[in-house]
């Protein structure tokens, strides 16, 4: 079944034509991958996703029900979450804090439980306390969970952008190039945390990757688009030997020989 | 829990103090109530702008609308709050209690007003509308007779033929009575809602609930995609900050027993930003230590009084240029400063 569909989604920014008339889905439980040149559209798709930008035309459904009226915050609480390619942490809070804050979405108590500390209150509070170290155990953040966030290492701080999305308990997870700036046993430990994190929450999961290694050993799928137009899909092995995905990664092979 | 019982504890003790207010010097004793009350403005206007990160400038004009109303209330329905609550020591709390209130919530619904639209804005465009606002309110002020105008309101004449006034009519043979504002103001409600309004800001901020207000400074695009809906945790601090603004204004009114649109102009606002600068943006303990001292500094500064706003605007500068951060800091860092002291 399709978690997620863009519906033929187009967005212009005045003249420019960011993505053009794009189909794609999303599955359940399946990790796809989004790749592309530089300038290509492929964070612009995720803020169309998220209602960032409204678009010029089409539809994106989530769960058969247009995302159209919905504010960037509701799409949320609806499952869906992401992280940012330019790492964007709450730099005042510790790690701990930056991962609460996603708790919002589920939190029961309002702002006068809060400020009276009423008893189930307090009882939530430590369901999420517990529920935060669960997270950043399995993340190998707990040692560092009273730093501040923007404190750590930068593959460090991808990491916990991952956790803070997961802790709003989407259904669909959107990673904005997740291991930019991670040195190679990095990557791949990513890799695999990715693909655990996949199976334990049984969500489904949107890729944004350069990494070209990184792409192909974990996703099910891959949609490749080119100024905004997609221009393959289909298994990683099919996209790793498509002449139109070469050509926009290396250039036309004629015309430079 | 802890909070609670330390709340408690202090709200005890202010209570314990009160009995022996009468045993204080007037002088010192004016000077404590100041300084309550700039604690509860500053710490309300520090939810605003230390912890949201909204830059208002308009929070006289909140405690213009609370106090211009707590006190018109307590002189106009004397009367009505004697026979509701009865004439004792238990009935004028009580009126003070309602009309502190409604004061506050008056101040609030207008926060409300400005809120939802101007919130839409940011930084120093924030801060012009803000500014801009608080210096209507005062406009209107001046322009309202009823409640003295420009000459400012210290209480109402009323007639035994129903007619009210604000002076005294030569040419009526009524008796009347004179409604001056009431001495209803002192140690133990200025303390307890600065108490109050500290236990309320340190719960909100460390629940988790009240991380979305940090969040919200922090990065608005990352927060909304968290789920946190940033124009209503926005309204939300500001309409609270105008609550406790309201309040502070109804505690100055009952005890200078006389308020003039003066009282709430832009340098009030200023001062309370001050406040908050000073003690750190988002500290809470940094700004009762900043109340305390912009509260006590003019007074010692009396002595060579044709310098002292140099003084005043030296230190400011100083502590600029010094501890940018404010006295303490956030808390935050505080707290992991103390523990690379430990190790």
């Amino acid at each position: 079944m399709s978690l997620l569909k863009i519906n033929n989604v187009t967005m212009k920014f005045g003249g420019l034509t960011s993505i053009d008339a794009l189909n794609a889905e999303v599955n359940d439980n399946e990790l796809v991958g989004l790749i592309g040149p530089n300038g290509a559209g492929k964070t612009t798709v995720f803020n169309v996703i998220t209602s960032v930008y409204k678009p010029t035309l089409g539809e994106v459904l989530f769960q058969d029900k247009s995302l159209k009226n919905y504010k960037t915050n509701q799409i949320a609480h609806l499952g869906i979450c992401r992280t940012f390619q330019n790492i964007r942490l709450f730099k005042s809070l510790s790690v701990k804090d930056n991962v609460r804050v996603s708790f919002g979405v589920r939190l029961k108590a309002g702002f006068f439980s809060s400020v009276m500390q009423l008893n189930k209150f307090s009882k939530e509070e430590k369901e999420i306390d517990n529920r935060i170290d669960e997270l950043l155990e399995l993340f190998n953040l707990h040692d560092v969970k009273d730093e501040e966030a923007i404190s750590l290492p930068y593959g460090d701080q991808r990491k916990v952008e991952i956790v803070r999305a997961l802790a709003t308990d989407p259904k669909l997870l959107l990673l904005d190039e997740p291991a930019a700036g991670m040195n190679p046993s990095e990557k791949s430990d990513l890799m695999k945390l990715i693909r655990d994190v996949k199976d334990k929450f049984r969500i489904s999961i949107l890729l944004i990757e350069h990494d070209m290694k990184v792409v192909m050993g974990i996703c099910e799928r891959i949609y490749v688009l080119e100024y905004g137009k997609k221009i393959a899909e289909g298994l990683p092995s099919e996209i790793q030997n498509n002449e139109k995905v070469i050509e926009a990664y290396l250039g036309d092979t004629k015309t430079h020989a | 829990m802890k909070s609670k019982l330390y709340f408690l504890s202090t709200v005890l003790a202010i209570f314990l103090i009160n009995l022996v207010k009468d045993s204080i010097d007037p002088y010192y004793y004016t000077i404590l109530i100041y300084i309550g009350i700039n604690i509860i403005l500053a710490s309300s206007l520090n939810l605003i702008n230390g912890f949201t990160g909204q830059f208002s400038l308009g929070h006289a004009g909140f405690m213009a609308i609370g106090g211009y109303l707590s006190i018109s209330m307590s002189t106009y329905f004397a009367p009505f709050f004697a026979n509701l609550f009865g004439a004792g020591v238990f009935g004028e709390n009580m009126t003070f209690l309602t009309v502190m209130i409604l004061g506050g919530l008056a101040a609030a619904a207008i926060g409300l007003l400005v809120g939802v639209p101007s919130l839409r804005l940011k930084g120093d465009y924030l801060a012009i509308v803000t500014l801009g606002f608080s210096e209507i309110i005062r406009v209107l002020i001046q322009g309202m007779d009823f409640i003295g105008a420009s000459q400012g309101f210290r209480g109402v004449y009323q007639y035994s033929n129903g007619v009210k006034s604000l002076q005294m009519l030569d040419n009526t043979q009524d008796s009347f009575i004179f409604y001056g504002v009431p001495k209803y103001t002192n140690f133990f409600w200025t303390f307890f809602i600065a108490a109050f309004i500290v236990y309320f800001i340190y719960n909100l901020i460390n629940s988790t609930y009240g991380k979305g207000f940090l969040a919200v400074k922090d990065d608005e695009v990352a927060a909304e995609s968290m789920g946190i809906n940033t124009t209503k945790f926005k309204v939300i601090a500001f309409v609270s900050g105008a609550f406790f603004a309201g309040v502070a204004g109804a505690l100055y009114g009952h005890f200078n027993l006389y308020l003039n649109p003066e009282d709430f102009n832009f340098l009030k606002s200023v001062e309370i930003v001050a406040i908050v600068i000073l003690g750190g943006m988002g500290s809470i303990p940094g700004v009762i230590i900043a109340a305390v001292i912009l509260t006590i500094l003019p007074e010692l500064l009396r002595g060579i009084s044709e310098y002292r706003m140099i003084v005043y605007a030296l230190l400011l500068i100083i502590m600029m240029l010094t501890r940018p951060q404010g006295i303490f800091g956030t808390k935050f860092k505080f707290k992991r400063k103390k523990k690379v002291e430990s190790a």
